[in-house]
C-alpha cells in the first residue's frame, strides 16, 4: 500500500529572492529518485506538503507548471516556523515533498475558453503556473484570448519580474500589470486591481475568469465581473486553510462538507455559495 | 457464519490463554474504573463489566503514533526508517471485550481511513491484524446509552470479528468473518443452532427496548442543512470549557495533529490526537482563524457528526455510547442539543 504520509526526497537547486522586504522567496526542487518525479504527476492549482524533518510540513501552491519538466517551483512567503526553515536552507539543501495534493484548476473546462487571471500580491503562484501552462506551445491553441491583470501594493512586491517582463512581449497575451501606488522607477500602471479590471473589462463571451489574491481584492473585483456578465460558473478561485495531513483524515480544513485539501482547493463561486461560509 | 456455544466460566480463561499467544487487549479493573489493557499470558479479563472509561479506538488509531523516522545528516534532515514501510510494525491483536456501540465506530472510522483515494497505512495496518471480539448489550449498562437513535443497537455486530451474546447459561459466539473464523479452534465450545438464534433473537428486541435514551439524530440532518446561521448556536458553547474531553473519549472523533520531535540529532513525526474544540485547531500562520470562537467549534462538532458526515458517508458519525454525555464537566449533553435542534 502505498504511504500517502511519506515524502518525496528533494534537492533545492535554486532561490530567487523575489520582492524588496526579502520575505518572498521561489525555491526550486529536483527530486532525487527518478520514480518519484515521474510519480508527481501534477496540473496547475495543485499543492503539496513542503516537508522539513524536524520543523513540520507546510501546505504550498506549486508554482512551476507541468509543461517544465525536471523541477517544481514553489513561491514562499516567510512566515511560520517551517516557511522560517526553508528560507534559511541553501542550495543543495535536501528536504521533502508529499503530493501532488487537491484539485487543480479545471484545465478541461478551461479549454477552448478564453481565460482572465486576475492575481493580487503574493497569491499570484498558481496562477503563474496556469499561465505558463497555457503559453506552452503545446497548449496555446487549446485555449482562447489570455488576458492578465495582476496588481501588488508597490513594485517592489510585484513577484516573478522577469516572467512578467517575458509575457509583456507576447502578443498573444493581454498582460496588465498594476501597482496600487508607483515609486520613482515605475513606469507602468497605477490602480487597484478592480479598478483595473473595470478599465481593461475583458469580454464574458465565452470567457471564465480565474481569482486570486487577498480576501479584500476578491470582494471589490467579483462586482466587477458579475457586471461583465460573468456566472458564478465561470468565476473560480482557491481556498486556504490550515491543513496537517492533506488528504483529507485529520478534519481541519472543512468547509461545510468539503475538504478543502482534497475536494478543493479549486472552487467555482457557484461551488462556494453551496457551502457554509467558514473560511 | 459458524455459531458456537461456550460456556461462560470457560471465556475469561480462553482469553487469557490466546494472550500468550498474541497481543491480547481487554477490559481490566483500574482503581474505581473499567479500562482495557494489554493482557498478561494466562491473566484473565473482565467478562462482566459495564463498559471502558475509554474508547478502544486507541488501539486502532493510537493517541500518538510515530508516522517515520529522520536523522540528520550533512545536507539536512532525512528519513532513517526507508527500509520499514512507516511507523512501527504491528502485531497480531485480538481486541475483546468490545461493546457494540464501540465495534460500530469501527466500522465508521473504515469509512474514513480506508477511502478509495488515499488510504491511512497505519490505521488499515492495525485494523487488518486486529480481531475484535465484542460483547452484546443484553442489558444495556447506562440511562445515557442512545445506540439505537444513531443506527446501532445494543447487540449489534457492525465493525466486530466475533460477537459474544450472554444467553444466561453460556454465550453464543457468533464467527462473523474470516479474521474472527481463524480463532474458531482457540475458542473452541458446541456446535450452537436454531434454538439459540431464536433465544438471542428474543433478548435483542429486549435489550433493545431497555434503551430509553432516545434522539431524534437522523431526522436533524435536513435541519441543520439549513440552520448553519442561526442563533441557537449563539448559547449553545457558553459554559464550555474546550477542555475536548468529549472528543478525546469519542469512538468515532478521529482528527489529529501531525509533528516532528528531535533529540539530538534524530526525530520522528508523529500524529497526536487533535480536538475541534481548541482555539489553535484551525488557527492559520497569518493570525486568521475561520472558527474564531467556541460558538464555530461547537457547530463544527455537531455539523460534523450529524450533518457532514452523513454527507460523505450517508451514516451518523456518533455510536450512542454516551461517554460525552458522562464525562464533560459542564454537563452539556449532546443528546439535548440534537433534540433541541429537532425544535428548530
Amino acid at each position: 500500500m502505498q504511504n500517502p504520509y511519506i515524502p518525496a526526497p528533494v534537492e533545492l537547486i535554486k532561490v530567487v529572492t523575489e520582492v524588496d522586504t526579502k520575505d518572498i522567496k521561489t525555491f526550486r526542487f529536483a527530486f532525487q529518485n527518478k520514480e518519484d518525479e515521474t510519480a508527481f504527476q501534477y496540473l496547475p492549482g495543485q499543492f503539496a506538503e513542503l516537508s522539513l524533518f524536524g520543523k513540520g510540513e507546510s501546505p504550498i501552491g506549486i508554482a512551476s507548471s507541468p509543461t517544465q519538466p525536471g523541477y517544481l517551483e514553489f513561491t514562499v512567503q516567510r512566515a511560520g516556523v517551517v516557511t522560517q526553515a526553508l528560507h534559511d536552507l541553501e542550495v543543495g539543501a535536501v528536504m521533502g515533498i508529499r503530493g501532488p495534493l487537491g484539485n487543480s484548476w479545471p484545465i478541461d473546462y478551461l479549454a477552448g475558453k478564453n481565460i482572465v487571471i486576475v492575481g493580487g500580491g503574493f497569491a499570484f503562484t498558481t496562477l503563474r503556473s496556469l499561465i505558463n501552462y497555457m503559453i506552452d506551445e503545446k497548449n496555446r491553441s487549446r485555449f482562447g484570448k489570455i488576458t492578465v491583470i495582476y496588481g501588488a501594493r508597490n513594485p517592489g512586491l510585484l513577484i516573478y519580474k522577469d516572467e512578467l517582463e517575458t509575457w509583456g512581449k507576447r502578443d498573444d497575451i493581454n498582460l496588465n500589470v498594476t501597482v496600487d501606488k508607483g515609486d520613482a522607477g515605475w513606469k507602468g500602471r497605477e490602480g487597484f486591481v478592480p479598478t483595473v479590471c473595470k478599465e481593461v473589462a475583458p469580454s464574458s463571451e465565452n470567457a471564465v475568469t480565474v481569482i486570486c489574491g487577498p480576501p479584500i481584492m476578491i470582494r471589490f473585483t467579483l462586482p466587477v465581473f458579475f457586471e461583465l456578465g460573468f456566472s458564478k460558473e465561470n468565476i473560480i478561485t482557491s481556498l486556504e486553510m490550515r491543513m496537517k495531513c492533506g488528504i483529507g483524515k485529520c478534519g481541519r480544513c472543512n468547509v461545510g462538507e468539503k475538504y478543502v485539501c482534497k475536494d478543493g482547493p479549486v472552487f467555482s463561486l457557484a461551488e462556494l455559495d453551496k457551502l457554509t461560509k467558514e473560511y | 457464519m459458524e455459531k458456537r456455544l461456550i460456556k461462560k466460566e470457560a471465556l475469561a480463561g480462553i482469553v487469557g490463554e490466546l494472550a500468550g499467544r498474541m497481543r491480547v487487549y481487554a477490559p481490566m479493573q483500574a482503581e474505581d474504573q473499567v479500562l482495557f489493557r494489554i493482557l498478561e499470558a494466562g491473566e484473565k479479563p473482565l467478562t462482566d463489566f459495564f463498559n471502558t472509561k475509554n474508547a478502544p479506538k486507541n488501539f486502532l488509531f493510537p493517541r500518538t503514533e510515530a508516522l517515520m523516522r529522520f536523522t540528520r545528516t550533512g545536507k539536512g534532515m532525512v528519513r532513517s526508517d526507508e527500509q520499514q514501510a512507516a511507523g512501527d510494525k504491528q502485531e497480531q491483536s485480538l481486541l475483546f471485550g468490545v461493546r457494540p456501540c464501540d465495534a460500530r465506530s469501527f466500522a465508521l472510522l473504515d469509512m474514513l481511513f480506508d477511502q478509495e483515494k488515499y488510504k491511512d497505512p497505519y490505521y488499515i495496518d492495525k485494523r487488518a491484524k486486529t480481531t475484535v471480539v465484542a460483547m452484546a448489550c443484553v442489558h444495556p449498562p447506562y440511562t445515557t446509552c442512545f445506540c439505537t437513535s444513531v443506527g446501532g443497537n445494543p447487540t449489534d455486530s457492525a465493525g466486530a470479528d466475533i460477537l459474544l451474546t450472554d444467553l444466561g447459561e453460556a454465550y453464543l459466539a457468533e464467527f462473523l468473518t474470516p479474521k474472527g473464523e481463524a480463532l474458531l479452534s482457540a475458542f473452541g465450545g458446541s456446535p450452537a443452532g436454531e434454538a439459540e438464534a431464536k433465544q438471542k433473537e428474543a433478548l435483542a428486541a429486549k435489550a433493545a427496548a431497555e434503551i430509553a435514551s432516545r434522539i431524534p439524530a437522523k431526522e436533524v440532518k435536513p435541519i441543520l442543512d439549513t440552520h448553519f446561521e442561526d442563533s441557537f448556536w449563539n448559547t449553545l458553547h457558553q459554559k464550555c470549557l474546550a477542555c475536548g474531553t468529549c472528543t478525546y473519549l469519542c469512538p468515532t472523533c478521529h482528527c489529529f495533529d501531525i509533528s516532528d520531535e528531535v533529540k539530538g540529532s534524530a526525530g520522528t513525526r508523529i500524529r497526536n490526537w487533535d480536538s475541534c474544540m481548541f482555539p489553535l485547531f484551525t488557527k492559520e500562520t497569518s493570525g486568521h482563524n475561520p472558527r474564531p470562537s467556541q460558538k464555530e467549534r461547537w457547530r463544527q462538532r455537531v455539523m460534523h457528526k450529524f450533518r457532514y458526515y452523513p454527507d460523505n458517508f450517508q451514516a451518523i458519525a456518533c455510536v450512542g455510547c454516551g461517554r460525552c454525555v458522562m464525562a464533560c464537566p459542564v454537563n452539556l449533553d449532546i443528546r439535548k442539543v440534537v433534540t433541541d435542534i429537532a425544535k428548530l
